[in-house]
């Protein structure tokens, strides 16, 4: 068994470069080409750190009042959009760190933001409603109150925007906001992740369970046993893996042949507190993060097995794992605002 | 990895106009050297000036196993999840929710949600009970019983629009519902910031070394009468009542506010403890100690109280001025009427649904039975048990054993020695429509 220590990383972790923002780092990415990695604090500071030495590009703090929530890339690289507590959605370009456009989208907090993957359209959420807005920056659409306030959104491969709120996941026309498609389940739901083949959509249950849909039968099934809140959870980019944490240990499911019903899942124990992060890159290779400071990677086969190849301590609770899009450096963030990204051998 | 200190949570309960935001603003600009948070579930009434208020819409998030006793707020921990990322801005939590909020989730979130256990610990939960409106709120609705019966402190708030008669009453009926809480009056939540932040009420240790015995005391005595007496020889004069004999204390320089009148209540707890001089009729009474006055003889009886100087004095008696028909005379043998009276006593007078009773009894436990007892009491009539509370004694076991509970989560464990105290146990029990006999059969069989 691989034995995760401080200071040096193990494994297919090789060193990279480090560097700190000023509260917890609570939202990052790289852009596509992997030259900038972007980082957003929660009390509102956005950095841009150069993805190959980890050098500062630019600072700016106190863009969101009361503190960031949320951050996310344009596929062209050339833009993000930050939200915050403040009810606002700013988009920056990200070669000059300047905000090109504000919109004030509510009074409540604006928690969660994501680009479309063709990049013509924004949406926001904000406490019960969700709002797309077009490239331009102008509201497209927005949507009636949801039953709560609306926990996760995401974009499917063929452009339809879903939400996850208690009790129901709704999949919108992008470009018009009519219902595509709604699941029920009486339940919390407080996370989601789409499979990239579009089939398949997974919450975190508030009630330490998975729930998720086959969207073609609208068939559900709930995947239980947990020992805490399946907060994060993760598909490859072959839709078959299905990671989730909720307590300590890692379950990956395995949506090949008949499962992942009546299968028993791959469990990893390695983190020594709750899983608070994972990320998927290429050829099932995964990133689990955890409030210990732990990160470790692991190879998994497709019927969920599979072994750890590496791993590094932080000082703090991960926060974050961000994969570049080579899947050869991996960045994590954490609770202290430390930003560290490794070179990943094959 | 590392273990902070925990940020405190207050949650202020209380029907619309029951004074929350009046005390929310006192107790921020009290505070001002400390940063507080407040999350508002009920917004667009009065302002909060303040920089750290987050609105929340109240979502309670029931669990697809239907319990409500597993039932959390959503917003809270989506709120107090994302405000712990920014730990150091800020060190104390108030949460004031709508009129018509249900208690019961918002105290799990802190014990059964992972994320805010770790970070989070309930301080305590105050309702504000408007003195004017409660009783008609009581009758017509569920929520505000279960306010009261969820509450560490009870601020009995508006007293200045109801009189002192009917204030005792309305404790009384709060009495009987809730024994665990403290009852605190005040005019316009002008409380001392101290009686309702910093509690501890949900942690046990601390709860059990400020006050050993953390039911609200039933006091010895029914009735206070507060005098302002001349210098001189006053007599206090006495009918035949329902006893032969009555126990009382005289307190000197007794103010007539709550607070004084409590510190007074106190102060003759410990007196009464003593025991009594007795005093025939003519004798002298003696200030500050407890005497039983003996009023076996037939008519009106008088015992002698001299005045070396003016004072308003404090007399706690064991019956009311009433029974007795008790008058304070002055040296002209002219009536000297009370400034200020309270009763003590607790009648029954109203039949609440929700209420609550203690069970006190000498020995050890079972623990294997009282765990089977509880186990099953929890499944049976868990939804109805609203809060938990107290100590017990298991047998074998050196330590004391500390107990509560809200609705079906139960945390029980060891919180220090025995040592000389006498072994002992003690539970509160507040709920709806609990069936105090049998709880009680139930626990005493567990009894070694």
């Amino acid at each position: 068994m691989l034995e995760v220590m401080i200071g040096r990383p193990r494994g297919v972790l090789l060193r990279g470069w480090s560097a700190v923002v000023d509260d917890y780092a609570i939202a990052g990415g790289w852009i596509p080409d992997g030259k900038v990695f972007l980082v957003g604090d929660a009390s509102g500071g956005v950095y841009a750190f150069d993805g190959g030495i980890g050098s500062t590009v630019w600072t700016h703090q106190g863009a969101h009042e009361g503190g960031l929530l949320s951050l996310d890339i344009h596929p062209s690289g050339a833009k993000f959009a930050t939200v915050g507590q403040d009810g606002r959605v700013l988009i920056w370009g990200v070669a000059e760190g300047k905000v090109r456009n504000i919109t004030e989208v509510g009074k409540g907090w604006v928690e969660n933001v994501a680009w479309s993957p063709d990049g013509q359209w924004l949406a926001v959420s904000c406490s019960r409603k969700v709002h797309v807005y077009d490239a331009e920056g102008r509201e497209s659409w927005h949507s009636d109150d949801h039953p709560s306030t609306v926990s996760a959104i995401a974009w499917s491969s063929k452009g339809e925007l879903a939400t996850a709120c208690y009790g129901r996941v709704t999949f919108f026309d992008a470009s018009n906001g009519e219902t595509l498609q709604l699941l029920e389940w009486k339940g919390s739901l407080i996370s989601m992740v789409l499979s990239p083949d579009g089939e398949v959509v997974a919450c975190g249950c508030q009630d330490n369970s998975v729930h998720f849909w086959r969207r073609s039968t609208e068939e559900d099934s709930q995947l239980t046993g947990y020992l805490g809140k399946p907060s994060s959870l993760a598909f490859d980019d072959t839709s078959t893996l299905l990671a989730t944490g909720g307590g300590d240990v890692v379950t990956v499911w395995s949506f090949s042949e008949e499962g992942p019903e009546d299968t028993m899942p791959g469990v990893f124990a390695l983190h020594r507190e709750s899983i608070t992060a994972l990320a998927f890159t290429h050829e099932m290779r995964l990133a689990s993060g955890g409030r210990d400071g732990s990160v470790v990677i692991w190879t998994l086969e497709s019927n969920g097995e599979g072994y750890p190849v590496g791993g590094a301590l932080l000082g703090d609770v991960v926060a974050g794992l961000h994969w570049r899009s080579d899947g050869r450096a991996l960045a994590a963030l954490d609770a202290r605002g430390g930003v560290t990204a490794w070179q990943v051998r094959k | 990895m590392n273990t902070p200190q925990k940020i405190p949570v207050t949650v202020l309960t209380g029907f619309l106009g029951s004074g929350k935001t009046t005390l929310l603003n006192r107790i921020l600009s009290e505070q001002h050297g400390k940063r507080i948070a407040v999350i508002e579930n009920e917004y667009g009434q009065i302002g909060i000036d303040h920089e750290l208020v987050i609105n929340a819409d109240e979502e309670i998030f029931e669990m697809s196993n239907g319990c409500i006793c597993c039932s959390v707020r959503g917003d809270l921990i989506r709120v107090l999840g994302n405000l712990m990322k920014r730990r150091d801005k800020f060190d104390y939590v108030l949460v004031e929710t709508t009129g018509l909020a249900d208690p019961g989730p918002v105290a799990q979130t802190f014990f059964t949600d992972d994320e805010i256990r770790e970070e989070y610990k309930l301080d305590g939960i105050i309702t504000l009970v408007d003195a004017m409106h409660i009783e008609q709120q009581l009758d017509r609705s569920e929520e505000s019983s279960e306010q009261i019966a969820f509450a560490d402190v009870l601020l009995l708030n508006k007293t200045d629009l109801v009189d002192n008669t009917a204030l005792d009453k309305l404790e009384t009926r709060l009495r009987t519902m809730n024994r665990m809480a403290r009852v605190v009056r005040s005019e316009q939540a002008d409380v001392p910031v101290d009686t309702v932040l910093n509690l501890a009420a949900f942690d046990l240790d601390e709860l059990l070394k400020r006050r050993p015995s953390f039911l609200e005391s039933e006091y010895p005595f029914e009735w206070t009468g507060v005098y302002s007496l001349e210098s001189g020889r006053h007599t206090l004069q006495l009918a035949e009542g329902p006893d032969p004999e009555m126990s009382l204390v005289i307190v000197p320089e007794q103010e007539t506010d709550d607070f004084a009148l409590r510190e007074g209540a106190e102060l003759c707890v410990r007196q009464y403890a003593e025991p009594p001089e007795q005093l025939q009729p003519g004798d002298s009474i003696p200030i500050g100690k407890h005497v039983s006055l003996q009023l076996n003889l037939s008519g009106r009886k008088s015992f002698v109280l001299e005045l070396d100087s003016q004072m308003q004095m404090g007399l706690y008696a064991q019956h009311t001025a009433e029974e007795f028909e008790l008058q304070m005379m002055n040296s002209d043998g002219v009536v000297v009427p009370a400034t200020s009276e309270r009763v003590w006593a607790a009648h029954h007078g109203h039949d609440d649904e929700v209420g609550s009773f203690a069970i006190e009894v000498d020995g050890d436990i079972d623990p294997d039975m009282f765990n089977e007892w509880l186990a099953k009491l929890l499944r049976e009539q868990g939804p109805d048990l609203f809060r938990m509370k107290g100590f017990l004694s298991f047998v074998g076991e050196p330590e004391r054993i500390v107990l509560q509970g809200v609705h079906m989560v139960v945390d029980g464990q060891p919180d220090g020695p025995w040592g000389d105290a006498p072994r002992r146990n003690q539970l509160v029990f507040i709920g709806r429509a609990l069936e105090e006999e049998s709880i009680r059969q139930g626990f005493e069989a567990c009894l070694k």
